[in-house]
């Protein structure tokens, strides 16, 4: 698909659905939207909606392969990535009922969310996470840890920080080495489906730690940002990472900003 | 998991003691009328909350969430396709060109406003089940069915309705709409889910709009990329719609509903459908703006009753029976009959009385009874 991105955008500094490189799409967030779930979340970021819904952590399945050793010093955490036919701007068919798609997503979610929760408390034990795309417009992996995140605060499973994810891309000539004289970077800033087809991007998610022990005596003021995740499915040259990455954990700050707002404000109700 | 769902005929069985079953069994054939475990009324359902347009990447949707945590979101997509005419059609209406050439343009007439079963299509995700599994299969053909099959009676109807659904996807001989609705639940399905189902896929296609067309007759389409005007799937009548909004061509619904004794039980829970005798599911419509609705399909439910533990009388309990020697030798002289002991629970078996099948009917087509109600109650929500 022929994009304006790469003409119009050196041009007005300003992308195809007016957003400056800043800016974050509008993100809408709620949390326990279902009942039936321990803990559940519907988050929209611009046009991207996923609804999240944790079980557990409870009892895991007998009779699986791994039997009761499965998560003898841990809780598991299972992650089920469901992309509606409906999502895209084309209906897709998917056969067998998952895709590569949604399956890497699982993966991503289910690694980053394993080491990221204090699943030692739970020890032979399942944490189930659903999450299905509704509508999907680019960052899906990003809205998808922060639907997750939401929901496993509202189940109240104990985790060390909200991890929060953003993508971060960069516009330009991103495959050739930085020119020296013309040291201009044009980065981007959680992206949206058509950017994302068109320029290389990087998913990123930060934590950060709540002091505990000592460190909560010394009370510094500077929130400590700990990069938890980061996927990267595109190429781009080796000097360009640092300004995308830098540019997505400022995203990752606005979005924690974002969410434990939609926290505090369900926890007031 | 994999032996639930093999047996996941109408939902998995849940764990009820023989008990219990026939305690549930007794208070819903109650010949005053049933007494619910819930405390509802026999044709009352739970209570539901509902959205439409939820969607805005979709032609329509809708959400809609039971009480007890249970949600579905329906998403409908429309695409032009071209049309296929079979080569034996075409072969065959090139023979007979010449011999019919006046009478072409009727047949061709008929022909293009037939439409086809297959262009609906409907997919079905439940959590925790493939896309393959029994259950959503059978439960989206079983919605599908009555969806396309639906066509308006002649006179009264729509002239835009004419030949239900189908006739409705059909734009030219050549070209023509395909519908995709894709049904996620939400949670794992407490409750039979079907009436759920079938409640959120109505209302997605209440909410459903068409690009207007702005080609005319034989012309490949191109539409009004206005989305504001385009039009519903299921036309309203303008003018009526504030006097009397339920005089206009509706999706169909189907309704779960279960006999128990004598008695007939709407919207049952999980552990209704248990102890049930049998499981029907009604597919009712409005199709004209005659007044009264029209069946559309009926289908038995396997009812999972069938499958339950059966109780043991006392007087066959060796536990109640003393000393061991005492049982056995009453073991020995009234040998288990399956005769059914009043108070013990007996997995139903057999048919249904045809009596019982006619009251389920009338309940749900008479005037003033539940299919009316059920349509009225969905036109409360308010669509686009």
């Amino acid at each position: 698909m022929p994009l304006d991105t790469s003409t119009t955008y050196p041009l007005t500094k300003l992308r195809l659905d007016g957003r400056r490189w800043n800016e974050l799409r509008l993100l809408q967030a709620q949390i326990s939207t279902n009942p039936a779930s321990s803990g559940s979340s519907y988050l929209a970021m611009g046009n991207t909606a996923i609804l999240c819904s944790v079980h557990g952590p409870a009892e895991g399945r007998r009779g699986d392969a791994s039997g009761g050793a499965a998560g003898s010093a841990g809780a598991v955490v299972e992650v089920d990535v469901n992309v509606a036919g409906f999502a895209g701007v084309d209906r897709k068919r998917r056969a067998g009922g998952s895709d590569k798609q949604s399956s890497r997503i699982a993966t991503i979610l289910r690694s980053a969310f394993q080491s990221h929760l204090h699943t030692h408390l739970y020890p032979h034990s399942t944490i189930s996470i659903h999450v299905s795309v509704l509508s999907a417009d680019g960052s899906l992996l990003a809205a998808a840890v922060n639907a997750c995140t939401l929901a496993l605060v509202d189940a109240g499973i104990p985790m060390p920080g909200l991890l929060c994810g953003c993508t971060a891309g960069m516009s330009g000539s991103a495959s050739t080495p930085r020119d020296p004289n013309n040291d201009f970077l044009d980065p981007l800033l959680d992206l949206s489906l058509p950017e994302e087809q068109e320029l290389p991007f990087l998913t990123v998610g930060t934590t950060t730690a709540v002091p505990v022990g000592e460190a909560a005596m010394v009370n510094d003021d500077e929130d400590e940002m700990k990069v938890a995740m980061l996927t990267m499915d595109s190429k781009v040259h080796c000097t360009y990472v640092e300004t995308m990455l830098a540019v997505g954990i400022d995203g990752c700050k606005q979005i924690r900003e974002i969410l434990e707002g939609v926290i505090k404000k369900s926890a007031r109700r | 998991m994999s032996a639930q769902r093999q047996a996941s005929s109408a939902s998995q069985t849940p764990l009820i003691s023989p008990a219990e079953l026939s305690y549930l069994y007794t208070s819903l054939s109650l010949p005053d009328g049933p007494i619910r475990p819930d405390g509802r009324s026999a044709t009352q359902f739970r209570p539901l909350t509902a959205e439409t347009d939820i969607l805005p990447g979709t032609n329509g949707s809708a959400r809609v969430g039971f009480a007890d945590g249970t949600q579905a979101i329906v998403g409908v997509k429309a695409e032009v396709e071209k049309t296929v005419v079979a080569a034996e059609a075409l072969n065959l209406s090139q023979h007979t060109q010449e011999e019919y050439a006046d009478n072409e343009g009727g047949e061709g007439k008929q022909s293009s406003s037939a439409g086809h079963g297959s262009w609906v299509q409907m997919s079905i995700e439940i959590p925790g089940f493939r896309d393959d599994d029994a259950l959503p299969v059978f439960l989206s053909e079983m919605m599908r069915e009555p969806l396309v099959e639906s066509v308006a009676g002649g006179q009264g109807g729509d002239g835009e309705m004419a030949g239900g659904l189908k006739g409705r996807l059909v734009i030219n001989k050549r070209w023509h709409w395909r519908l995709y609705i894709d049904v996620l639940l939400l949670s794992q399905p407490l409750s039979y889910p079907l009436p759920l189902l079938s409640l959120t896929t109505h209302l997605a296609l209440l909410s459903t709009k068409l690009p207007k067309l702005k080609s005319k007759g034989e012309e490949d389409p191109f539409f009004d990329d206005d989305w504001n005007a385009a039009e519903y799937l299921y036309p309203r009548s303008q003018l009526k719609s504030h006097l009397s909004s339920t005089q206009q061509v509706r999706p169909p619904v189907t309704l779960l509903v279960i006999s128990v004794g004598d008695n007939v039980v709407f919207d049952p829970n999980r552990e209704e459908i248990a102890v049930a005798d049998t499981v029907l599911a009604v597919s009712v419509t409005r199709d004209t703006d005659s007044e009264g609705l029209k069946l559309l399909s009926i289908r038995t439910v396997d009812p999972p009753s069938r499958l339950t533990q059966p109780g043991v009388p006392n007087s066959e309990n060796l536990a109640t029976l003393g000393s061991t020697a005492a049982a056995e030798e009453a073991a020995l002289l009234e040998p288990s009959t399956g005769e059914e002991v009043s108070g013990v629970w007996r997995p139903r078996r057999g048919g249904v009385k045809r009596r019982t099948i006619a009251k389920m009917l009338k309940l749900v087509l008479e005037k003033g009874g539940v299919g009316e109600e059920v349509l009225e109650g969905l036109e409360g929500v308010q669509v686009g």
